[in-house]
């Protein structure tokens, strides 16, 4: 009987490792394939798939720029809107969610139940409203209008408010008060520093939202060089590039690879994040 | 007591910012796009005037903005059963105490990886993959699969199927380790119990595990809808931005932005289709989250 048990539990654990597998390679094939072929020339590609890495990414990323790609610049002007929109991000959840534990006011249980509304409504389908409300106000092909969106980020007022609540010690609040410290001072000198890790997930996933977004900029973004990465992805497809395999995947490797780099760091903090926010509520 | 209350008035100030902005992005752009939704207002030139219900008319009669409708539905179901599949066979393997399998933290970290890939890299990254020349048909062709190459950006059925294939490489991951959590949440005295009791694999699932999992199921099917209702990058770059082959993967979003993108620029009737999907979006998720989550919730919510 004892026997039978454990080889039935080997059996089934052969099997559910040979399923992992399987979905470790459907999962991981099409990335690496990806960063193989930025670094192989047009010719390999065309001759065959190769899971190994070839020595032409330096000619593939002249090739880029000669059509007019200017990577560089791209690579910039995601950072730029990615680094702002985090900070915006976190500080003002951080903000609003410290704003919605520590007092108690009059329709603040109504503003954190409006807030969980806001998380479950596509609000991506105003962008018409909103983009012609930018050009009235002069916006529109400016980063502002894709950086100051994030004051009221919805998500990460929720994150942030699950994450405080499991840190929130009233005492160390009570004790900055006799110390004379002023509202805004306890909030800055006390509260962000004890909620750094939480601060540290929510940063990463502000940072990977606004890396990848397209939609928005694709909107509101109108001239050349103010193109974020995945816009410029966009016009990889285009025909200045008809053949140019290795120059493509090169131009698609670099925004992604960036993310992967910080995946593999912070893969901890990322993981526990995505549970935060669901479980406890 | 008196200087407690004094506190409390603070807390606006905390969330005002958080107001101010919510009004000027969020709450106006939705209130400008439901008064453009009744203009025949176009980017192009400056007079315009209300013309009542009909965009709305205009959508309802144009078979695009109902086939739109239908593939939208029908791209996220198709991706979201066999994601929630797959997600739960994982989670129930991962968290299981018989298997006791070896580097949960490893599997679980690959599987999520796709989630952050810039979604239009991946979908550029696919058309090149079934391109014709591409390294597919290369494969099929060389190994004798195909007698030749096929045109594989002209076949709906494969493009749509690309689509639900991306969407779900893309987020089997998150919504494993959203499972994964709510059952290692669960205590092991509630299954130790039933099994005194007598109860099987299958019961202690059904009666244990999916209820208590129960709001977390409820998020990620409303979250999950809320994305696959906006979906757009992938079918957008996948093919030619306008949903073909033959409409096969035009999406509500990629619907709105032709029409945005026109050569007018026709803002009155992209609105419409923003609002038109907004709403139906919205009440689905709403109705979905507070007919199943009302009954559970109670207790939780008059502790607090």
């Amino acid at each position: 009987m004892r026997t039978s048990y454990r080889t039935g539990t080997i059996v089934s654990r052969i099997l559910v490792y040979s399923f992992l597998v399987i979905l470790v390679v459907i999962t991981l094939i099409p990335v690496w394939m990806l960063i193989v072929n930025a670094t192989r020339s047009t010719v390999e590609i065309q001759q065959g798939i190769s899971l190994l890495p070839s020595k032409y990414l330096v000619s593939n990323y002249k090739i880029l720029l000669s059509k007019g790609l200017d990577l560089p610049r791209g690579f910039l002007n995601s950072v730029t809107i990615a680094v702002l929109t985090t900070v915006i991000a976190v500080y003002f959840g951080m903000l609003t969610a410290y704003g919605i534990v520590a007092y108690n006011f009059k329709g603040k249980r109504t503003l954190y139940n409006m807030i969980i509304v806001l998380v479950m409504i596509p609000m991506q389908l105003s962008i018409i409203g909103f983009y012609q409300w930018m050009s009235k106000l002069g916006l529109t092909d400016s980063y502002a209008s894709l950086i100051l969106p994030s004051i009221a980020s919805a998500g990460s007022v929720f994150f942030a408010k699950q994450y405080l609540d499991s840190i929130m010690i009233q005492d160390l609040i009570d004790a900055g008060r006799i110390d004379g410290a002023t509202e805004l001072g306890i909030f800055h000198r006390i509260m962000l520093p004890i909620a750094k890790p939480g601060m540290f997930t929510m940063g990463i996933f502000a940072f990977v939202a606004a890396w990848n977004n397209f939609f928005n900029a694709f909107i509101l973004i109108s001239s050349r060089q103010k193109y974020t990465l995945p816009m410029l992805v966009q016009t990889l497809r285009g025909d200045v590039y008809r053949h140019e395999y290795g120059a493509i995947y090169l131009g698609l490797a670099a925004s992604v690879v960036p993310i992967i780099i910080i995946y593999f760091l912070f893969s901890r903090y990322i993981v526990n994040g995505i549970s935060m926010g669901a479980v406890k509520e | 007591m008196k200087k407690k209350i004094r506190h409390d008035q603070y807390g606006y100030l905390f969330v005002a910012p958080f107001i101010i902005g919510f009004l000027i992005f969020g709450l106006y752009p939705v209130v400008n796009t439901i008064v453009l939704s009744f203009t025949d207002r176009t980017l192009m030139s400056s007079t315009w005037s209300f013309i009542g219900l009909k965009n709305f008319q205009n959508l309802f009669a144009d078979s695009t903005f109902v086939t739109a409708i239908t593939n939208t539905w029908e791209l996220w179901l198709m991706n979201f059963i066999p994601q929630m599949v797959i997600a739960f066979l994982l989670a129930i393997w991962f968290t299981n105490n018989r298997l006791k399998l070896k580097g949960v933290g490893v599997w679980r970290m690959i599987f999520y990886m796709p989630n952050l890939m810039m979604a239009s890299a991946v979908a550029a990254l696919f058309f090149s993959l079934f391109s014709f020349y591409g390294p597919v048909n290369q494969v099929l062709v060389r190994s004798g699969f195909l007698p030749e190459a096929i045109d594989f950006i002209r076949k709906p059925a494969i493009m749509r199927g690309l689509v639900v294939f991306i969407q779900w490489w893309m987020w089997f991951g998150q919504t494993t380790i959203l499972l994964m959590a709510a059952m290692t949440a669960i205590s092991p005295s509630l299954y130790e119990a039933a099994l005194v009791d007598g109860a099987g694999t299958f019961q202690m699932f059904r009666m244990i595990t999916l209820p208590l999992i129960k709001p977390v199921l409820i998020y990620i099917l409303v979250t999950s809808l809320v994305g696959g209702m906006q979906m757009f990058d992938i079918p957008y770059l996948l093919t030619d931005g306008r949903g073909s082959p033959g409409n096969s993967i035009l999406t509500n979003t990629i619907n709105m932005y032709m029409k945005f993108h026109s050569s007018k620029g026709h803002i009155g009737a992209a609105s419409s289709v923003g609002l038109v999907v907004f709403l139906m979006t919205s009440v689905v998720a709403l109705l979905i989250f507070f007919l199943l989550r009302e009954k559970h919730d109670q207790p939780a919510k008059a502790e607090r």
